[in-house]
């Protein structure tokens, strides 16, 4: 007897108890739909992760100040120790550094008639479009005599431009920061969430000088401190290179030899990396459980192929009398047990297709079914036929045929 | 005995009861020659069905031989054995043991499907087989739809299928009513006289007399061997027809 009619035997059979063949597959369907659904999220998040890195850009550090302490009493301001200048040299003195861009932040109101909104307030020169890969939607960049007379004018995000101007045109209206008339000159570009979840675009960009002396009204401790700088580097290859050069370069110019300088070197994508890495095996233990229900669907199966091997006794006695070998029948409840499988496997998978649908369009998650997943899914499940299948599949051709014919 | 289609040589079958052994054969040595039509008889326990399973190649004996167109098949393997019944012998059960839910032409061909012959030409071979047992209009029928003479009919062009050595059939009428039993008897004798063997086992006299061998087993032993001229199947349901005919005008 060859295989298709042993497939087609096996078809006959499992749709004559077509309810309990459903149910059966139920535990390999809802398993493989488990398993590839986690999988597709677990490569969704990947490939935001990556997406993220690329917006940050993928070589990119931020060197953030850090309160100083000198004799043990808190210099002066916000303490910050990092300045403009280190920035410049920075990016002067490392040449693997393409720009270093300085930062100061603040927060504030931003009032739009009656309309109010409180984003990030950052202050940047023109440097920080090309170190976080920003661009511009419309409008333009700081001129030098905004940037060196504090000029009062912002570039603000999508999602500013979004709450306080809507389907209107920002350009050219002037807003009010913590009382201050500032006019729109430019609209960023969106980047979306990052991985922690955070808006990239609630942010509004200013001279530095401007953030500095008029919106954050704070006191620091040198005319031209700055909270973060900004470091993009020429290659990936270079970022462990440049980290060195760094460390040294901010200890030497701070006049530092502490274990613990002030200030902190933070790699961006590293960051990401780490917390990815976290989703990771976070997504393979969910996929572990799924393997589980796998697995209790192939001793459903075991359970199912025992119950039919008993109930057809009588058609295998048959069957070895008019000349089945074991091998024969054997095979007949093998195939049986792997189609059920597959079956499952091929109706988890539209499952698993169905689900991930809905999961992107109404929960807004990425998830990507890799193509080698599908295969792998259903090639295990059928696997697991073969597995499950093969005891009940012996116990049948093991049985003696009179007594096999003989059996009520 | 050498030119018999089977023999058996001595066989004896035990079976272990716990403590006791029981036994079923205790040394039988027949053989059933070409175009034999041999009714097997005897009370149940005697060792008629045993028999019957050993000339079925369906279990082995205990020691003694059996021997198919010369060929010793005691020490085969259950592969092997599959083979020989496969090969050489057709059965015919009281039950029918047909597949449910398959068409009366795939029941038929189900012994070809364990062959290496060709769809078509099984198909063919189960087609011709069903219309030499007068179902050639029923060869998509389920056995649900068919009367239980006509399964029996199904069954009988299951057995010649494979065109077998040897017919074995177990009690072929004790499902069925008279009148149909000998329909079924009749279409037994046809085949007779096309020349094939045939084995049968019955307890009912009547039926046995339509064979034209009878062997009696009683306790294990074959008790009688006789051959006799056998009724015709056909004169005896002309003659119930008629008798019940004749009861229904009364």
């Amino acid at each position: 007897m060859n295989s298709l009619m042993l497939l087609n035997v096996a078809w006959v059979a499992l749709r004559v108890n077509l309810l309990r063949s459903i149910l059966t597959m139920l535990g390999i369907i809802i398993g493989v739909a488990a398993v590839i659904i986690m999988l597709a999220l677990g490569s969704g998040a990947r490939y935001e992760v990556d997406q993220q890195i690329k917006n940050l850009g993928g070589n990119v550090f931020i060197v953030f100040s850090r309160m100083r302490f000198m004799g043990g009493a808190q210099q002066g301001g916000t303490g910050q120790s990092l300045t403009e200048m280190d920035a410049l040299a920075i990016e002067n003195q490392i040449p693997q550094v393409t720009v270093a861009a300085p930062m100061v932040q603040s927060s504030g109101q931003v009032i739009y008639g009656n309309l109010n909104w409180a984003p990030s307030i950052l202050g940047v020169d023109n440097k920080i479009y090309q170190a976080q890969s920003w661009s511009l939607a419309e409008g333009r960049t700081f001129t030098e005599t905004e940037l060196s007379s504090a000029g009062r004018v912002a570039v603000i995000g999508q999602t500013v431009k979004r709450e306080l101007f809507g389907a209107s045109d920002p350009l050219g209206q002037t807003v009010r920061i913590n009382k201050v008339p500032v006019t729109i000159i430019g609209v960023l570009n969106g980047k979306g969430q990052n991985t922690q979840g955070n808006d990239q675009d609630d942010i509004v960009f200013m001279p530095i000088d401007t953030v500095r002396k008029r919106i954050s009204g704070i006191t620091l401790s040198s005319p031209k401190a700055v909270r973060s700088i900004v470091v993009q580097v020429a290659s990936d290859r270079d970022m462990p290179l440049v980290e060195q050069e760094l460390d040294a370069l901010l200890r030497q110019r701070l006049r530092t030899t502490a274990n613990d300088p002030p200030f902190r070197i933070r790699n961006l994508s590293e960051m990401v990396e780490t917390r990815a890495q976290t989703m990771q095996i976070f997504n393979g233990l969910l996929a572990a459980v799924a393997s589980v229900s796998l697995l209790v669907g192939g001793i459903g199966i075991m359970n199912i192929m025992l119950v039919s091997v008993t109930e057809r006794t009588r058609e295998i006695g048959l069957r070895m009398a008019v000349g089945a070998r074991p091998a024969d029948i054997l095979r007949q409840f093998l195939i049986e047990a792997v189609l059920l499988c597959a079956l499952g496997g091929a109706l988890g998978l539209t499952l698993a297709l169905g689900t991930t649908w809905a999961v992107e369009h109404f929960l807004g998650y990425t998830a990507i079914i890799e193509p080698q997943v599908v295969l792998m899914s259903i090639g295990f499940s059928a696997l697991i036929g073969v597995f499950f299948g093969y005891y009940p599949a012996r116990k049948a051709s093991r049985l003696q045929p009179i007594e096999a014919l003989r059996y009520e | 005995m050498q030119n018999a289609v089977m023999a058996t040589l001595k066989v004896e079958k035990h079976y272990r009861m716990g403590e006791q052994v029981l036994k079923a054969l205790k040394g039988v040595s027949v053989g059933i020659g070409q175009g034999d039509f041999v009714a097997v008889m005897g009370p149940s326990g005697s060792g008629k069905s045993t028999f019957m399973n050993m000339l079925g190649c369906l279990d082995s004996p205990s020691s003694g031989q059996i021997l198919l167109k010369g060929t010793d098949v005691t020490r085969m393997s259950a592969a092997e054995l599959a083979t020989v019944r496969n090969r050489h012998i057709g059965f015919v059960f009281q039950q029918f043991n047909l597949l449910p839910r398959t068409t009366a032409l795939d029941n038929v061909m189900l012994p070809l499907l364990y062959t290496a012959m060709p769809r078509a030409q099984a198909r063919e071979r189960a087609r011709h087989c069903l219309e030499l047992v007068g179902l050639g209009k029923r060869l998509d029928h389920h056995p649900s739809q068919l009367s239980g003479g006509q399964q029996q009919r199904v069954a009988i062009a299951r057995a010649l299928v494979n065109e077998p050595d040897i017919i074995l059939a177990d009690e072929p009428t004790g499902a069925l009513d008279t009148e149909t039993g000998l329909e079924i008897m009749a279409l037994f004798q046809q085949l007779h006289q096309q020349g094939k063997t045939l084995v049968l086992v019955t307890h009912e006299p009547d039926i046995a007399a339509f064979a034209s061998r009878q062997l009696v087993f009683r306790d294990g032993l074959l008790l009688t061997d006789r051959q006799s001229s056998p009724l015709d199947a056909q004169q005896a349901l002309a003659d119930f027809r008629q008798h019940r005919l004749a009861e229904a005008l009364k």
